[in-house]
C-alpha cells in the first residue's frame, strides 16, 4: 500500500507560464526530508486495467532532497477587528447581534469578544457548551459570568446581547426570539454581580464568532458555527429595547458618541473586510472566508438576491471549519523553465519510511501563455471544477452515496486520511459540520484529490485524454478554467480545436462565453465528457483559484442553499444551474446533462444521422452496425457515469446532426431532478428514453463545429485494446478534421 | 435545510427469502432483479445501524485487493481498518459485506451452503 498522505502540500500558484517561478508549500508529521522529483503527468490512474501511472520526470532545477517539517492547518473563520482606543475607551457597555446558531449545544462557542484565552481577560459574548447565552467578563484574576437558563434553538433568529453597568456592578444577558411561540420562545434577561471597575487587557483584537487565543494576534479559538447579523457595541447600559433599536438601526447619528462599533456586513461582500458604522470606523477583516451574502433577521422573502436588497442580506455565516488558506510557509520555488511545454504536472515526493513507501503528488499546471501558442489544438484542464469537487468527502458524510454508486463503498488511502483530518477543507459538494453548504473551494490547501493516484473522478479521468494525446503522437497545448475565466476568448482563439474532458461541469458567465464566442467565430470545440457547463459559479475578484458557488432550488445538488441565498456573494450573480439562468448545455454543446448511471456503462448505438455520407469524414474506418463503446474502464462501456443527451426544447442547435445514442441503460439509470416535473413510477432507465447518453456533431458560424460525446466513462474508454478501438478511432477522426483549418 | 435520512429505507425485509440471497451469490454486482433491488437499496441506504460503522472497502492495491473497513458515522474519527478481511474482487467483498448485513437485519445465520466465501 503506497502512502499517499504523509507528506502533504499545494502548489502557488496553481496554474504558472513557462519562466514564472512556482512555490510548494509542503508539510509532514512524519517525514523529515524526501526526494523531491518534478513530472509531466500522462496518466493519472493507477488501475491496472489501463495505462497506469506514467508521468515523465523532468529535470529538475533545484536540489533534489528537500527538508520537511509540520506545518499545521488552523480552520475556523472570524472577523477580526484590531485592537484600537475606542475599544477601551469605556467601561460600562452593551453588546449585541442577531444571531442564528447553527450548533448550539455541542461546544463553547463565542459571538463577540475582547477576550484573551490564555490569560483569561476581558469580556466575551457567547454559547456555553450546552447552548445557553453567556456573558463573562474578568481581569485581575477575576471572573464574572452570567447565562440564560434555556439553550438557544438551532436556526432561529434571537436577538442576543448583554450588558454590564459598572456603576450598579451588575452584569445581564438577554435573548429575545425573532419567532416567540409555539415552543420557540427563548427570550430571557437574567442578571448578576459584575465588577464596579476593570482594566481591559492591552493589545488584544476585538474579535467576531471567536475569540484570540493569546496576545499575538494571530491565532483564534471558540469558534462559532452560525450566522451573526449586525454586532452593535455601545458604551451605556442598555436594556433588551435599546439592544434591540440599535441592532435594527441601520443609520447612525454621529452625535452619539457612546455608539463603539455597528458593524454592516452587506458592504463590501465580495471581499475580506467588514465595514463599521460608527464614526471609529473599527473596520475589521474576516478569516478564512466565512459564507457572505447570507439573510439577515431582517430578510423578508421580497428577493432572493442580495444586490437588491443589501440591508436585509447584513449576516455573515461563520463556520468552525471553514478553510480557505491553509498558510503554510514554501518550502521549495523554482522558476518553470521557458522550454517546458505546457501540462499536468506534480511534485513528486518520495520517502522511505520502513514501513510502506511513500509517494505523494502535488500537482499544479503549467499554461501555454497568453498568445503564445504551440500547438493548434488546446485541452482545457477544467480548474473550476478540480476546485469544486476538492477534498470531496461525499461518500464519508452522505447517507446516500452507497446507494447511489451501487456497491460497497471503495474508500482510497486519501480518503482515509480525510476523514481524520477534516482540517484540509472540504469540496462544494460537502456540508459543513453545521449542515449547511460549503460554497467555497480554494487551491490555497492540499487537495487530495487533484493529482496522480488520487481519486480518479474529474482529473485522473482527464488524464486519461492527455494519455491517448501522447500515443497517438499528437501535440497539444493545456491551458486551464482559470485562464480563459480571466482572459475570455483571447485564451481560446489561437487554437483550431479545443477540447474539454470528462466533466467540465462548474463554468463561470466569463468562461461560459469566452466558449460561446469561439465556437461563433469558427472554433472547433470538442467536448468529450458528461455533466458539462452545468453550475454557474463565480471566481473571487482578487484572490487566485478560489471559487464560489451555490446549490439553489433545481440541479442536482449534494445539499441545499437556504431560501433567498442562491445569489453569489463573489459578484452578486444568480448561482445555481445554467439551464436555470437560461442557458441549457444543450445551447452550447447540443447535449446537456439528464441523468446518472453507476451500475453499468453501455455502448452507443448508431443512429441515421452517422450515415450520412458528408460525414465520412467523422465515421471513416468504424463499423456502424457495431456497438461504439461496448468496452472501457468506467463499468465497462463508454455511455456512463454521468450523460447528457438531445433536448431540442432546451436549445439543441436545429443544425445538430444525432450521431449515436446509448438510451437502454436498465434500472441503474437515474433522472436529474429538473428533469422531472412531476412524480410517477417510470421515471428511471429501465422504462424512461430520456435517461440517455447522446454523441452530436454540428457547425457553428465561419466554418467551426462541435463534438459532443455525453458521457464521463468516454475518455476512460480510449485506451481499450491497445488503443485500437472505435472510441479512440472516432476521437481521432473528428480531432483529425477540426484540426483542418477548412470549414466545416 | 433538506436533510437525507438515514432510516428513510424501509422495504420490509422477509427473512425466509433465501431466494434474494442466492440471486445476490450469484451476480453481486448485477444486474438484480426488482425486489433485490429494493433489498439492497435498504441495506445500503441505512448503512450497518447495529455497528460502529458503515461496511466500506478501502484500496490497497488498485485494481487487485481491498481491505473491509468500518466508516464512523461522525467526522474526524478514523476509519477502522479490518485486517484480516482482505478481498481480491470487488464481487467477492460484495458477498462479504452482504452476508454479514443480511445476518445482522434479520437476526439469523444463513445455512451453509449460502455462508461461504464466493469463489
Amino acid at each position: 500500500m503506497t502512502d499517499t498522505t504523509s507528506i502533504l502540500g499545494y502548489a502557488w500558484p496553481m496554474v504558472v507560464s513557462p519562466g514564472e517561478e512556482v512555490a510548494f508549500h509542503l508539510s509532514s508529521p512524519s517525514v523529515s526530508k524526501a526526494d523531491a522529483a518534478v513530472v509531466r503527468v500522462r496518466c493519472g490512474d493507477p488501475d491496472p486495467a489501463g495505462p497506469g501511472i506514467r508521468a515523465h520526470e523532468m529535470a529538475a532545477p533545484f536540489e533534489r532532497t528537500v527538508s520537511l517539517v509540520h506545518q499545521v492547518i488552523r480552520p475556523g473563520s472570524c472577523a477580526i477587528v484590531a485592537d484600537a482606543p475606542a475599544l477601551t475607551s469605556f467601561q460600562s457597555f452593551t453588546v449585541g447581534a442577531f444571531l442564528w446558531p447553527t450548533m448550539p449545544g455541542d461546544r463553547a462557542q463565542t459571538i463577540l469578544s475582547r477576550w484573551r484565552e490564555d490569560t483569561q481577560e476581558g469580556w466575551r459574548l457567547g454559547l456555553d457548551a450546552d447552548g445557553h447565552l453567556e456573558f463573562v467578563v474578568a481581569a485581575g484574576g477575576r471572573t464574572w459570568r452570567v447565562v440564560t437558563g434555556a439553550a438557544l434553538l438551532s436556526r432561529e433568529w434571537v436577538l442576543a446581547g448583554a450588558s454590564w453597568d459598572a456603576e450598579a456592578g451588575r452584569l445581564a444577558v438577554m435573548v429575545r426570539s425573532a419567532d416567540a411561540q409555539a415552543g420557540r420562545d427563548r427570550s430571557e434577561c437574567v442578571e448578576a454581580p459584575g465588577p464596579t471597575g476593570l482594566e481591559w487587557p492591552a493589545a488584544v483584537p476585538l474579535v467576531i464568532a471567536a475569540q484570540a487565543s493569546d496576545g499575538g494576534g494571530e491565532l483564534f479559538d471558540g469558534f462559532y458555527d452560525g450566522k451573526i447579523d449586525r454586532p452593535r457595541l455601545h458604551a451605556s447600559v442598555q436594556p433588551i429595547d435599546g439592544l434591540h433599536r440599535l441592532c435594527e438601526s441601520m443609520n447612525f447619528p454621529m452625535t452619539d458618541a457612546r455608539l463603539i462599533a455597528a458593524w454592516d456586513f452587506s458592504r463590501g461582500m465580495a471581499g475580506e473586510s467588514v465595514t463599521d458604522l460608527s464614526a471609529h470606523h473599527l473596520h475589521g477583516r474576516v478569516r478564512q472566508m466565512p459564507t457572505r451574502g447570507m439573510t439577515g433577521a431582517n430578510w423578508d422573502g421580497s428577493t432572493d438576491r442580495w444586490t437588491d436588497c443589501p440591508e436585509q442580506y447584513g449576516a455573515i455565516h461563520f463556520h468552525s471549519d471553514d478553510m480557505a488558506d491553509a498558510e503554510w510557509e514554501p518550502t521549495l520555488r523554482f522558476t518553470v523553465p521557458a522550454e517546458w511545454r505546457s501540462g499536468f504536472y506534480a511534485l513528486r515526493l518520495r520517502a522511505d519510511t520502513g514501513d510502506e513507501p511513500v509517494e505523494s503528488f502535488v500537482a499544479f499546471f503549467v499554461r501555454a501563455e497568453l498568445g503564445k501558442p504551440r500547438s493548434r489544438l488546446a485541452f482545457v484542464a477544467s480548474t473550476g471544477t478540480f476546485l469544486a469537487y476538492a477534498n470531496s468527502a461525499l461518500r464519508l458524510d452522505q447517507v446516500h452515496a452507497e446507494a447511489m454508486l451501487e456497491g460497497v463503498l471503495t474508500l482510497s488511502r486519501d480518503d482515509v486520511y480525510i476523514q481524520e483530518h477534516r482540517e484540509v477543507g472540504l469540496s462544494t459538494y460537502d456540508t459543513h459540520a453545521d449542515g449547511s453548504g460549503w460554497s467555497i473551494s480554494s487551491a490555497r490547501r492540499p487537495i487530495l484529490n487533484m493529482r496522480p493516484r488520487g481519486n480518479v473522478f474529474n482529473y485522473g479521468n482527464d488524464t486519461h485524454f492527455i494519455d491517448w494525446l501522447e500515443e497517438t503522437g499528437q501535440d497539444y497545448d493545456v491551458i486551464t478554467d482559470d485562464d480563459i475565466h480571466r482572459h475570455g476568448v483571447q485564451v481560446l482563439a489561437p487554437y483550431t480545436c479545443v477540447v474539454t474532458g470528462s466533466h467540465p461541469e462548474y463554468i463561470s458567465r466569463e468562461v461560459w462565453e469566452a466558449f460561446d464566442a469561439y465556437q461563433r467565430s469558427g472554433g472547433r470545440h470538442m467536448y468529450l465528457g458528461g455533466n458539462g457547463f452545468y453550475w454557474r459559479i463565480a471566481y473571487h475578484p482578487t484572490v487566485p483559484h478560489t471559487i464560489e458557488m451555490r446549490r439553489g432550488m433545481t440541479g442536482l445538488r449534494t445539499w441545499e442553499g437556504e431560501a433567498g441565498e442562491t445569489a453569489l456573494a463573489f459578484t452578486g450573480e444568480p448561482s445555481s444551474t445554467w439551464r436555470s439562468n437560461g442557458r441549457p448545455p444543450q445551447r452550447l454543446v447540443g447535449v446537456g446533462f439528464d441523468g446518472q448511471v453507476f451500475t453499468h456503462s453501455s455502448p452507443y448505438r448508431w443512429l441515421d444521422g452517422a450515415k450520412d455520407p458528408v460525414l465520412s469524414w467523422l465515421t471513416a474506418g468504424i463499423d456502424l452496425a457495431a456497438p461504439l463503446g461496448d468496452f472501457g474502464l468506467r463499468g465497462n462501456g463508454a455511455a456512463g457515469v454521468e450523460i447528457d443527451r438531445v433536448d431540442w426544447s432546451l436549445g439543441s442547435p436545429p443544425g445538430t446532426v444525432w450521431l449515436a445514442t446509448a438510451d437502454r441503460l436498465g434500472y441503474g439509470g437515474t433522472p436529474a431532478p429538473e428533469e422531472i416535473r412531476t412524480l410517477h413510477r417510470g421515471v428511471m432507465g429501465d422504462q424512461n428514453a430520456q435517461v440517455r447518453a447522446d454523441l452530436v456533431y454540428f457547425p457553428t458560424a465561419n466554418g467551426g463545429a462541435v463534438f459532443s460525446t455525453g458521457s464521463i466513462a468516454w475518455v476512460c474508454a480510449l485506451s481499450h485494446a491497445g488503443y485500437r478501438n472505435n472510441v479512440s478511432q472516432l476521437t481521432g477522426n473528428v480531432l483529425k478534421r477540426f484540426l483542418d483549418p477548412a470549414p466545416l | 435545510m433538506l436533510v437525507t435520512y438515514p432510516e428513510a429505507a424501509h422495504w420490509p425485509i422477509d427473512p425466509d427469502r433465501l431466494d434474494l440471497v442466492e440471486e445476490f451469490r450469484r451476480q453481486p454486482r448485477g444486474p438484480h432483479g426488482d425486489e433485490l433491488q429494493k433489498l439492497l437499496h435498504r441495506l445500503r441506504w441505512a448503512g450497518d445501524p447495529d455497528q460502529p460503522g458503515r461496511y466500506v472497502l478501502i484500496v490497497t492495491q488498485p485494481g487487485k485487493e481491498w481491505m473491509l473497513g468500518r466508516l464512523p458515522r461522525q467526522r474526524g474519527r478514523p476509519i477502522e481498518l479490518m485486517r484480516n478481511h482482505v478481498f481480491t474482487s470487488i464481487a467477492e467483498a460484495e458477498w462479504e459485506v452482504f452476508k454479514l448485513r443480511w445476518e445482522a437485519v434479520t437476526g439469523r445465520t444463513l445455512p451453509p451452503h449460502l455462508s461461504e466465501k464466493l469463489v
